[in-house]
């Protein structure tokens, strides 16, 4: 049995090597897919843990009318903390309120000097309402617009980057989506070439395979090899799709940096060296292996 | 060793191409069968390495029917048959020492007994020298001593040559013929299908002569005799 698999691996490296420029092509492709795909990873990850970063700072605040008594704040609060899509609220008293105003403009004598002509604490209290989904931020804001402590309210002020979360969303769901597309599009590509290419091995060896049934070569014997030529596909496929993505992302690491500073490309490739690696060897191979059982179900028949 | 027992083969929407064939072949015969093109010497052959069935009647190999060998079985029964062709079918993109390991390694023999046995057979049939070569750099009758190198290397019963010769020059057929005969000698059975008539008479034993897919004249030691 272990003989056996040895003979057949060994074969199976033979047809490749001795199949030369068929195997390349075949191999090529293959690169390409994967390349394709885990580049899509790639991106697809960073762009997420940019949209995270950014969604951290999102947040909607309400501000209260001066005359608005801490214990119906407290109310507004608990009301806003039962509400499914909030994750947190905060609540910025007026005394809270002055002192960051006041802590934001140290260097700014002049402001400093009019609030205390003003006299008293001209600033609000506040509560700052974050959301567990940023998407989810509409539905909180037609909640307080329709709530019974609306009246209470001075004004309220969405996050300045709502604008920009909304742009980053969609910008992420197209890559998702055109990722997928390639993805599959590039899957189905090589599950064919490698298909062609067992199916003319196949073809080429037509006689040969004659030859080893004559000789006394069992069905198992003549089919292992294709197998295995199906996997090795697979495993050079990711080799090299896994050498050629280390190197664009080092070269594409310093222009995405001086762009988007709290990405590090290069850190995130070792970071899932193995996820990538894992998933490519995964898919080629399987690619690899369905590709040359499909071709020997079709055009082997022994 | 080998019984045909009324035996016919009809092909899809043919004629016959053997009928009622009655014959025995015992060990350590050297049988040569001979008959024009088309008088069936090749389905005879092909029955008993089990490349086709018996459309009517049993053929044994060693009292095992062979008429329902199954797909699974049938590795197993050609490793008891050494095969050799015209056309030599040797693998082109194995070397000389690969292809006569071939039929050792698929029997799953240990790697130390193969790389034994094929030096020493290639030694025997003179092609020890040229090892590493592919078939495609060789002569024919150098391509035929190693399949027929290939052919003996797992010790068979029996060696079946279709038209072994036809291909080859006089010369070289001859010196392809006595080594047949020297394998004969030394125990194996030879079952050869030949239209040539100086290499029949050469090897002068047992003649079946086949014609429209009958045996006419069945005699044990004889000359190539025309229908």
């Amino acid at each position: 049995m272990f003989l056996t698999i040895r003979r057949t691996f060994r074969e199976a490296i033979q047809n490749f090597i001795r199949n030369g420029w068929l195997s390349i092509a075949t191999v090529s492709i293959l690169i390409l897919s994967l390349y394709v795909l885990s580049v899509f990873f790639v991106v697809t990850s960073t762009a997420n843990s940019i949209m995270k970063d950014v969604q951290g700072k999102v947040n909607i605040s309400i501000y209260f009318k001066p005359d608005v008594s801490e214990q119906t704040i407290a109310e507004v609060k608990a009301d806003l903390e039962g509400f499914n899509e909030v994750q947190s609220v905060r609540y910025v008293s007026k005394e809270q309120a002055l002192e960051d105003f006041k802590k934001n403009n140290a260097s700014e004598p002049i402001i400093l000097q009019s609030l205390d002509e003003i006299g008293g604490n001209p600033l609000l209290a506040s509560l700052v309402v974050k959301a567990g989904d940023p998407t989810r931020y509409q539905a909180i804001s037609d909640h307080i617009n329709q709530a019974a402590f609306f009246s209470e309210i001075s004004r309220i002020n969405y996050g300045k980057n709502k604008e920009i979360i909304d742009r980053l969303n969609s910008i992420v769901a197209t890559i998702k989506k055109i990722g997928t597309s390639l993805g599959i599009l590039f899957a189905a590509i090589s599950l064919l070439i490698t298909f062609n290419a067992v199916r003319i091995t196949i073809y080429t060896h037509k006689q040969e395979i004659e030859i080893m049934r004559l000789v006394g070569a069992s069905n198992y014997f003549i089919r292992m090899p294709f197998i295995f030529e199906g996997v090795i596909y697979g495993v050079m496929g990711t080799v090299f799709s896994m050498l050629i993505l280390f190197i664009s992302v080092r070269f594409v690491t310093p222009y995405v940096s001086s762009a988007i500073p709290s990405s590090n490309l290069v850190e995130f490739y070792f970071n899932n060296f193995g996820i990538l690696l894992g998933g490519q060897a995964a898919l080629g191979v399987f690619l690899g292996v369905i590709g040359s059982l499909i071709a020997m179900r079709k055009y082997l028949k022994v | 060793m080998i019984k045909f027992d009324s035996v016919s083969k009809v092909y899809k929407g043919d004629f016959p191409a053997l009928e009622d064939i009655n014959l025995e072949i015992h060990e350590g015969e050297f049988v040569s069968v001979v008959g024009q093109s088309g008088s069936g010497k090749s389905t005879l052959l092909k029955l008993i390495y089990a490349e086709e069935m018996a459309t009517s009647g049993e053929v044994y190999f060693n009292s095992s029917l062979l008429n329902n060998l199954s797909r699974r079985k049938l590795p197993y029964h050609r490793r008891n048959i050494g095969m050799i062709f015209q056309d030599f079918k040797l693998l082109p993109r194995k070397t000389v020492f690969e292809n006569v390991a071939y039929a050792l390694e698929v029997a799953g023999i240990p790697d130390e007994e193969i790389q034994e046995n094929v030096q020493q057979i290639l030694d025997i049939v003179s092609m020890g020298e040229k090892m590493k070569k592919y078939p495609n750099q060789l002569s024919g009758g150098e391509q035929q001593k190693v399949a027929i190198a290939r052919a003996l290397v797992h010790a068979p019963m029996v060696i079946i040559a279709d038209e072994p010769t036809g291909n080859l020059d006089p010369v070289t057929s001859l010196e392809i013929v006595q080594l047949l005969m020297r394998i004969n000698e030394l125990g194996t059975t030879v079952v050869l299908a030949s239209h040539d008539k100086d290499i029949v008479d050469k090897v002068n034993r047992r003649v079946l002569v086949l014609d429209n897919g009958k045996i006419i004249v069945d005699c044990a030691k004889g000359k190539y005799k025309a229908s």
